[in-house]
């Protein structure tokens, strides 16, 4: 039996080697929490039962998935011309600053405000992906690094506005803004209709993505740069296009979760899913319709989260589990390229005489 | 205007040491061509190992010490994902970030917003302390500073640039597949000066947590390993350039503290942004204007990806 290794990497593997590395991870992570003490079949059925065992636990998990599905989709849409947006962070928050100052400064009835917001978050995470999109387009810079870096000034950003010219008076205490008077309209429990709009936003992509020259031409730049070129296609429009719209959505995320979840602007209020929206994409595979059980899965994971917090575990256990188990996808990605292939069988070649000894 | 400068220049050193030795063990990293962007959690996980070994036993060399080897750890992990199985790069240093900074936020937490009992102390080196300006700012602080900023570096700008292992080094990352043909163990060097470029990594976390920030926190390392990452392009992958990236954007962080004790009209939020910004202008703006400079500090040519000996 040989290994090979082949270019592609067939669904199937792939799946099987993400299940195992998903297996794998969760098998860690059990080990750990009963070398720490504690009894995990235990703490299993509670995050089932508070998950998807439990009608709020359901809500919550459809809550976390709103702003996943934005962030996941913002990333995918970047890796489908071949560049990483880690700048989500970033976008979710300058989409909420957007989203927060016109919530708070506009008057007018939801049906105007809600859209308005909407428009000034993208606006924002258009604005705030800037930068990095023309760095990229024409001077060639490392657009991981600088939508990165970003996601810092970002959070200060909102940190300030949120303690100094937007705090609001009467809950000072609280450091954050005041109640926006417009909110989406909720139709399940405390679910609103951000649900169905990133879902649909998330089949409108995959429908841009596979269906339309425009993404045609997208995939064919981030899959062979010589072949889009040499084939006379605007790459640089592309990438500029593609990284404005990610930014975009990124930034529509913060919207929703000030307008449909939190209603208020306050410091730190992204809580990682702008990072997360990676691990979403990457679990996604670069498919925009994956993107929406990606979140499902990702959503599962914080939920347990939340659940752990509560057993006395630090939230940030979370994170820790994300990161081990993007890196054991990471490994099982690479290892569905490998296929056994038949032993190579050599001919029977006639034994030639043994060549004399030359010395030079 | 002395006084001031002195002041200045010693708080630039003290806060770019942290940089200056990240990007060290990055530049070590990204020149056998393996780009780690798992720095900022590495480090995470250093300045948290270290707290808590002083904790334990109040000695800050030890602390040091735990900090590299779980830096070196760390950085195993991920060498192992990305170069001995070959994972993608990215995708593997964003998982040991994540890794990293939630780990370290777990395994921290008792210790939370506890002061380090020990710390590294500022110690006057006979005779060059006494320099003016140059002399407190170097010479009169932790000792940590002068092989960060000095010892280090002219190790490595050594071994890289005048000998013959360096040469090797510098060839698996400019054309791993010659560097192989000519007999280099080309996973090897990568492997282990990734491993050493972590430890680095660790041991920058301890230096934050031990000198510069006496305590832990949850979030405290707060992008300082993204801009290391960010440095090392900006010195052009060379370990003295890396170290004076370092004191350059210490320099931006002490300007910052300065307005802030001086009580200029900024909000310290606005003031904070400062070496987040000017690193994104010190990695875009050369680009833009010094079109000879992406020839003479390019990148390695096989960085970030990973080789096979069968695929060309």
């Amino acid at each position: 039996m040989r290994f090979q290794r082949f270019p592609t990497a067939p669904a199937r593997l792939v799946l099987a080697w993400r299940a195992a590395a998903l297996f794998a991870a969760a098998l860690i992570t059990g080990v750990l929490l009963a070398l720490s003490g504690r009894d995990v079949f235990e703490l299993l059925a509670l995050v089932l039962k508070s998950t998807v065992g439990s009608r709020f636990g359901l809500e919550d998990l459809a809550l976390f998935m709103i702003p996943l599905i934005l962030t996941g989709s913002a990333v995918t849409v970047t890796s489908r011309i071949g560049l990483w947006n880690i700048g989500g962070e970033g976008q979710f928050y300058l989409g909420a600053i957007g989203a927060a100052g016109v919530g708070l400064y506009m008057p007018g009835p939801p049906i105007l405000v809600l859209p308005a917001m909407a428009a000034a978050a993208m606006l924002c995470g258009v604005a705030w992906i800037a930068v990095p999109t023309f760095a990229r387009a024409y001077a060639g810079v490392n657009e991981i690094i600088t939508t990165l870096l970003l996601n810092f000034v970002a959070g200060l950003l909102t940190y300030w506005l949120a303690t100094g010219p937007w705090r609001d008076r009467v809950t000072g205490a609280l450091a954050s803004t005041g109640r926006i008077p417009v909110a989406i309209p909720e139709i399940w429990g405390v679910v609103h209709w951000g649900f169905p709009v990133a879902l649909l936003i998330a089949c409108g992509l995959a429908v841009i993505m596979t269906r339309t020259s425009w993404g045609y031409e997208v995939r064919i730049s981030g899959a062979n740069p010589g072949a889009a070129r040499y084939a006379g296609m605007p790459m640089r429009a592309r990438v500029i296009a593609v990284m404005l719209l990610s930014g975009a959505l990124a930034a529509l995320a913060g919207m929703f979760e000030v307008a449909g979840t939190v209603h208020r602007l306050q410091g730190g209020m992204a809580d990682n899913f702008g990072y997360l929206g990676i691990v979403v994409a990457v679990l996604a595979r670069k498919s925009c319709l994956a993107v929406i059980p990606a979140a499902l899965l990702m959503a599962l994971i914080l939920d347990a989260g939340i659940v752990l917090q509560t057993q006395q575990l630090a939230a940030t256990v979370v994170l820790a589990i994300t990161g081990l188990v993007l890196l054991l996808i990471a490994i099982g990605d690479e290892l569905a390229h490998y296929r056994p292939v038949a032993p190579v069988v050599r001919p029977a070649s006639p034994r030639l005489p043994p060549a004399s000894k030359t010395t030079i | 205007m002395i006084a001031l400068l002195t002041g200045l220049l010693s708080t630039a050193v003290l806060a770019g040491g942290v940089l200056s030795l990240a990007a060290l063990g990055e530049v070590l990293a990204e020149r056998v061509g393996v780009t780690d962007l798992g720095v900022e959690g590495l480090m995470s996980l250093g300045a948290a190992t270290a707290i808590m070994t002083v904790i334990a036993v109040p000695d800050p060399w030890l602390g040091l010490l735990a900090a590299i080897a779980v830096g070196a750890v760390g950085g195993g992990v991920f060498a192992f994902a990305a170069v001995i199985m070959r994972a993608n790069q990215v995708l593997c240093g964003l998982a040991i970030t994540f890794l990293g900074l939630g780990l370290s936020a777990t395994i921290g937490h008792s210790v939370a917003g506890m002061p380090a009992p020990v710390t590294f102390a500022p110690t006057r080196i006979p005779g060059l302390a006494s320099l003016p300006v140059i002399g407190p700012a170097f010479f009169a602080q932790n000792l940590l500073v002068v092989p960060i900023y000095l010892l280090l570096p002219a190790f490595f700008h050594w071994l890289l640039f005048h000998t013959r292992h360096g040469l090797n080094m510098r060839a698996v990352g400019e054309n791993p597949a010659a560097a192989d043909a000519a007999g280099i163990p080309v996973v090897a060097i990568r492997f282990w000066y990734v491993v050493l470029g972590a430890a680095l990594a660790g041991g920058a976390g301890a230096y934050l947590s031990l000198a510069v920030i006496p305590s832990w926190s949850e979030g405290m390392v707060s992008g300082r390993g993204w801009i290391a990452v960010a440095l090392v392009i900006f010195a052009g992958y060379r370990p003295f350039n890396a170290a004076g990236a370092g004191l350059l954007f210490g320099l931006i962080t002490a300007i910052g503290f300065l307005g802030q004790a001086r009580g200029w009209p900024i909000a310290a939020p606005v003031l904070n942004m400062l070496p987040y910004l000017g690193t994104l202008a010190f990695i875009i703006l050369p680009v833009l204007f010094w079109k000879r400079m992406r020839q003479v500090m390019a990148a390695p040519a096989a960085l970030g990806t990973p080789y096979y000996r069968s695929v060309r």
